[in-house]
């Protein structure tokens, strides 16, 4: 793969960036957040963000309801989304690729109940699936990646499906099987490649789904358990004291809208900058 | 002859933006009711020409001299929305890509609609008539079906039509064709030209008329203008100069295209390339002298004018009385009489194949694509398959090399039955050279890799030294520099590309080539390299080579036997000087008329052909 940034994409450069800043905060949490989020200082309940007229410096973004630094759970809280984000996504990749290569490589029956499959399975709104999922399964942080890898695996094979077929009709293909490569080969070797570009693309986009989905379950009270902070549940919990404190509701779903974006550019920026007819044209 | 110009060029230029130029003093002109053709191969600037009248050139590029009349308005001077106005009602345009020139989601009926809105048809129901009115000037059956059609649901040859009717619909006074036929069939192609020249007639339109294809020219045009990097090197009357060209180019272009009558030659080819923009630039003198057979120090340092040689005949060279002594080179005593092995390499006996498709709710369907093919061919022997798109010629490639089940009959290959012998005992004997290079190598691997990719999943038992050695010694073999072992596919020229392609296969040393349309698409000189490249290896190496190919005269060139197919049979076969001299299927008639040109025999076949092309 020979890919020239001469033009390094705008979008790829913000979310890229601001994708990679949320990941160091999750990495670093247990450093970076200036108390644990679960301490509680009941003397310091509903303190407002430093920049309002009664804030203080020592909870920059305030306390919630319980007296617990906002800042800090928002750091702890994005631990939280990356972790499950990044399993739940690399989970349906390997999940959706893994199927819609089978699916696209070898067509015919296998591409048939795959792809029939895969349609019946969309046809449930992502969401409810997930919470039926999760009341299947009981609640906790592996379980809400579990769910999440359990509904999401069709958007990879759906789109990835297609991708494969493009490939599999190229004749590099048809030779590598004449030659005597397996199909596993061809697969590995010679379509994988092909579809790289598409799968980073996709499983970007899928991260800030994935987050989306986290939160929700989380606020509904069926994500990670109530112990392990998560934006979802700060959002629950300030619901309550919306009006005497909107901040506590604000950050989180600013974090959340924050972070859905990044990942969405930086995805596209991707997509844009990975795209074949780009880099194809040179000299045309 | 006093008539004024429909279309006048004058000393045209365009340019890069670092000045390298892509045009360069471009002078032509178009009479009422003419054809001009501007003929050249890949990147001399043709399809620049079109651009520049259609005011659609490439962001980065810009007339720098020069201007274009139409009718006697300067079109260089007018305002862009004038200028608008008068493309696609006074000048047409057919465009190379049928498929990509129309919008997949729309119907035929809403494109060509909005069109003749754009022309100043008022009312959707005038709009209807016209459409289904110029349907069937263009000889489309039921058009008013054809309207409510998407773009897939037509054949090429049909779109074709499509995009002509609408070109012609306003009755423009100039029609601008770029290689309206490379994409279509011999068959096809011949009908659309018919096509042109009728429209033509009917409505006196000029046509500028672009195309690589010398005979195609010598067929439609009246006058031609040969293009070689940006530059007009001669112009003239049509056969003459297709016929006795007074410009070394023009000869060596003539001397590289395979004919299908008189006696066989070797085909001459041209060494090096066409300078890209940049090169020419450092050009003083005549751009021809890295590759012309006559050059002399004079054209080195002085450009030659476009001087007039004869009455409307002008040649841009300082000698074109020399064009003659351009002589192709002589056959070589061992190049006729290849002795053919005694062994059968390939029989088929009554071989069939029938595809099963599902449809979305797994019902299965029958599709016959053969029907009981009879055929051998023996060691060394080259074999042709000629028959237009969908008679059956890649489904037979596919079977013979396990790509696709035979589900009739016996194919016997190198000794050993098809259908039962294990898929591995054939890798190394039977080799494919596809057809579009581009989609033949893999864009990520390297040519190296590429050409020695058939070592890679058996223990070879090769060093990586050995293994680079052995692609170089292959890319010898097809006469391209070691040091290209390094590059990735896309930095390749489309002949080299085809040339690595031909490499691979020959990696394994195999005993059955077969070739799918390996020289379509490729430029005139290209596919002159190619054709004598085949020749030259079947002198070293001992394989037969099952070739596919639309072009006849390709076939007539390298070719011992060739076998006609026609819907999933084969019709004739034998060897290819009595097929082409004297065809006996009415099928194979009307081929070999179409290749020479003569479409006489055609007008009847017109009607049914068309109805049979519709799904
Ligand atoms: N967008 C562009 N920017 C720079 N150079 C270009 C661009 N498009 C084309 N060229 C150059 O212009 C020259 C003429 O191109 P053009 O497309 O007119 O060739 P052509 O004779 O029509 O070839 P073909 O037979 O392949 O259609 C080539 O050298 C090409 O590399
Ligand atoms: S001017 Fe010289 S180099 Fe150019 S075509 Fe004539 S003989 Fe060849
Ligand atoms: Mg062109």
């Amino acid at each position: 793969m020979r890919i020239s940034f001469r033009l390094p994409d705008l979008s790829l450069l913000i979310g890229g960036s601001v994708a990679g800043l949320i990941l160091l905060c999750a990495l670093f949490a247990p450093w970076l957040a200036p108390y644990h989020p679960n301490d509680q200082e009941l003397l310091y309940i509903l303190a407002p963000p430093v920049w309002s007229a009664d804030g203080s410096a020592e909870h920059l973004l305030g306390t919630d309801s319980l007296g617990r630094d906002t800042l800090s759970r928002l750091i702890y809280g994005a631990r939280t989304a990356m972790t499950v984000a990044a399993a739940a996504s690399f989970g349906a990749m390997i999940l959706g690729a893994f199927f819609a290569h089978l699916a696209g490589y070898f067509g015919g029956w296998v591409d048939w109940i795959i792809s029939r499959t895969v349609e019946v399975w969309l046809s449930f709104p992502p969401v409810v699936l997930s919470m039926l999922l999760i009341i299947g399964l009981g609640v906790g942080t592996d379980k809400v990646i579990l769910a999440i890898v359990l509904v999401d695996w069709t958007r990879f094979c759906r789109v990835l499906r297609s991708e494969v077929q493009v490939v599999r009709g190229q004749d590099y293909v048809a030779f590598a099987r004449l030659i005597g490569f397996s199909h596993a080969r061809v697969i590995v070797k010679e379509i994988l490649p092909a579809t790289l570009p598409m799968l980073i693309t996709l499983l970007s986009l899928q991260m800030g789904i994935s987050v989306v989905v986290e939160a929700i379950l989380s606020f509904v009270g069926m994500g990670v358990p109530s112990d392990v902070p998560a934006w979802g549940q700060m959002i629950a919990d300030a619901r309550i004291d919306m009006y005497d404190a909107p901040w506590g509701l604000a950050l989180p779903i600013f974090a959340i809208f924050v972070t859905v974006l990044s990942f969405n550019l930086f995805g596209d920026g991707l997509r844009r900058t990975l795209d074949p007819r780009h880099t194809a044209n040179r000299g045309a | 002859m006093t008539e004024r110009n429909i279309l006048h060029i004058r000393d045209l230029d365009i340019s890069l933006g670092t000045g390298d130029k892509i045009l360069n003093g471009v002078d032509l002109a178009i009479a009422p009711g003419k054809i001009l053709g501007v003929i050249g191969e890949s990147g001399a600037g043709k399809s620049m020409i079109g651009s520049a009248i259609a005011d659609t050139l490439p962001v980065g590029l810009a007339i720098s001299r020069g201007s274009i009349e139409f009718d006697g308005l300067t079109l260089t001077d007018m305002t862009a929305k004038t200028r608008r106005d008068l493309l696609g009602r006074d000048i047409g345009f057919i465009p190379q890509e049928p498929m990509t020139a129309l919008n997949p989601t729309l119907t035929i009926g809403q494109q060509v609609g909005r069109h003749l809105a754009r022309i100043g048809i008022g009312s959707a129901r005038k709009r209807e008539q016209r459409a289904i009115e110029l349907f069937t000037e263009v000889g489309l059956n039921r058009p008013g079906e054809l309207l409510k059609n998407y773009t897939h649901q037509l054949s090429g040859g049909m779109l074709q039509r499509v995009l002509i009717a609408m070109a012609f619909a306003s009755n423009p006074r100039l029609v601008i064709a770029d290689e309206p036929t490379t994409a279509l069939d011999v068959t096809v192609q011949l009908k659309v030209i018919d096509l042109i020249a009728k429209m033509r007639e009917a409505h006196n339109t000029s046509v500028l008329f672009i195309t690589h294809d010398l005979q195609l020219a010598a067929e439609v045009c009246d006058d031609v203008a040969v293009l070689y990097a940006g530059q007009i090197v001669e112009r003239g009357e049509a056969r003459s100069i297709i016929n006795e060209p007074r410009h070394p180019y023009s000869r060596c272009l003539n001397l590289a295209t395979p004919n299908l009558a008189g006696p066989k030659t070797r085909l001459m080819i041209l060494p090096k390339a066409m300078p890209s923009p940049l090169e020419r630039t450092a050009m003083a003198g005549c751009k021809f002298t890295p590759r012309c057979p006559i050059a002399g120090d004079l054209c080195i340092g002085t450009p030659p004018p476009l001087s007039e040689i004869s009455a409307g005949h002008r040649s841009a060279c300082h000698w074109p009385e020399r064009t003659e002594t351009i002589t192709p080179p002589p056959l070589k005593a061992d190049d006729e009489n290849t002795v053919l092995g005694a062994d059968l390499v390939m029989k088929a006996t009554g071989l069939g194949k029938a595809y099963r498709q599902h449809d979305w709710l797994g019902r299965v369907r029958r599709v016959e694509a053969l029907r009981g093919l009879d055929f051998e061919v023996r060691e060394r022997e080259f074999v042709g398959i000629v028959g237009e798109s969908g008679s059956g010629k890649s489904t037979l490639t596919k079977l013979i090399v396990g790509l696709e089940d035979i589900t009739a009959g016996v194919l016997d290959v190198v000794g050993m039955d098809r259908a039962t012998t294990p898929r591995e005992r054939f890798f190394d004997r039977v080799q494919l050279v596809f057809q579009d290079p581009q989609s033949a190598l893999n864009p990520r691997r390297r040519i190296g890799s590429l050409v020695t990719q058939s070592l890679e999943c058996r223990g070879s038992g090769l060093s990586a030294s050995a293994r680079k050695q052995l692609a170089k010694d292959l890319l010898a073999k097809v006469m391209l520099p070691p040091d290209m072992i390094d590059r990735f596919p896309d930095q390749l020229s489309g002949g080299q590309k085809q040339r690595v392609n031909i490499a691979r296969a020959l990696c394994s040393n195999p005993r059955l080539l077969i070739a799918d349309e390996i020289v379509s698409g490729l430029d005139v000189s290209v596919q002159a390299q190619i054709l004598e490249l085949l020749r030259e290896l079947r002198k070293q190496a001992s394989f037969s080579l099952l070739l596919i190919s639309h072009d006849l005269a390709v076939v007539r060139h390298i070719c011992d036997r060739t076998l006609v197919m026609y819907r999933g049979e084969i019709v004739e076969q034998g060897p290819v000087e009595d097929i082409f001299t004297n065809p006996q299927h009415a099928y194979t008639k009307k081929l070999v008329a179409a290749a020479r040109g003569n479409s006489g025999l055609y007008a009847d076949a017109t009607e049914q052909e068309a109805e049979n092309e519709a799904f």
